[in-house]
């Protein structure tokens, strides 16, 4: 731990996930973006697991809606209603 | 294949019981409100369709499938309330309910006591470094979204799901809770585990595709 962080190494990255995921208190987001300020290490790991889960955002998000779907499902929500 | 159940005179089945959003829903969504809403979510349900089939034809016949049950079900849900989640729920409860176990691809990858930072380890261990080109990046890039997909498909299905939930759809953990139905400390664990495992997934996957040499390769002339 270095002096100016109140979290130590292992602190931070026990929140990693929840770091990135936005999933922690403000106090707590704080608390880990004080200590990957000062911590490069850290911050490099932290930075390649963030590149890592939007790298697999981005890839997975590249499907589109078939183009016939929507109307073929509003045809046979309509046909329920009459 | 998925094993799509024809639901046009079914009444009411497992799949849609207990869905109400609150204990009553004391006002209800008009058909029309329904049909906008599910306009809205219709990409992103089917994004995650097809990450469950893995298929182009059962996705459409899942999101179909999913769409008329919702629509029956309607009276169930308070409108104000998570209307993607709850038809996520829905989906997400149709699929385990038809599709025939067994039939994800055979893991090829033994997930384990997989390490905490797999990828970023095994990527300085093969001389891949910040030189310029982010090296998760780089890999991942190459990889590309079909052995991407592929990755997550390797994954034991209930830690596969809850990835797809949550890097597809940035679901926050209690939403990806409401759609399966589990405690947010399950959702939370096997999202920390299911990551691990991708990463060894995509590693091999790069290893095989002959990605990993090619980096490395590239990095030892720079």
């Amino acid at each position: 731990m270095t002096p100016l962080s109140r979290y130590t190494c292992e602190e931070a990255f026990r929140r990693l996930d929840d770091y990135l995921d936005h999933e922690l208190s403000a106090e707590e987001m704080e608390l880990v973006r004080e200590h990957l300020e000062i911590c490069a290490g850290c911050a490099r790991e932290f930075n390649f697991e963030r590149s890592v889960i939007q790298g697999v955002e981005e890839k997975l998000q590249q499907i589109d809606l078939p183009d016939t779907l929507q109307s073929r499902i509003l045809k046979l929500l309509n046909d329920q209603r009459r | 294949m998925y094993a799509i159940c024809d639901v046009s005179d079914e009444p009411m089945t497992e799949v849609v019981e207990g869905l109400t959003s609150t204990e009553h829903a004391a006002v209800t969504l008009s058909a029309d409100e329904f049909q906008s809403m599910l306009v809205d979510v219709l990409p992103a349900l089917y994004r995650y369709a097809f990450r469950l089939t893995r298929n182009r034809a059962d996705a459409e016949d899942l999101v179909q499938d999913t769409a008329l049950r919702a629509f029956r079900a309607m009276a169930q849900f308070e409108p104000g309330t998570n209307f993607k989640a709850w038809i996520f729920r829905i989906l997400t409860r149709g699929f385990w309910a038809n599709h025939r176990r067994g039939q994800r691809r055979p893991n090829t990858v033994d997930f384990d006591d997989t390490p905490d930072l797999y990828l970023y380890a095994r990527s300085a261990e093969h001389g891949l470094q910040w030189r310029g080109e982010d090296p998760a990046h780089a890999l991942i890039d190459r990889l590309g979204a079909e052995r991407v997909a592929e990755a997550i498909g390797q994954l034991p299905e209930e830690y596969g799901v809850v990835c797809t939930l949550c890097f597809l759809e940035e679901f926050a953990y209690h939403e990806v809770a409401d759609v399966l139905e589990v405690p947010v400390g399950t959702v939370r664990s096997r999202l920390h585990r299911g990551r691990k495992m991708l990463q060894k997934a995509l590693w091999y996957l790069a290893q095989e595709a002959g990605i990993v040499n090619e980096l490395s390769k590239r990095e030892a002339k720079a």
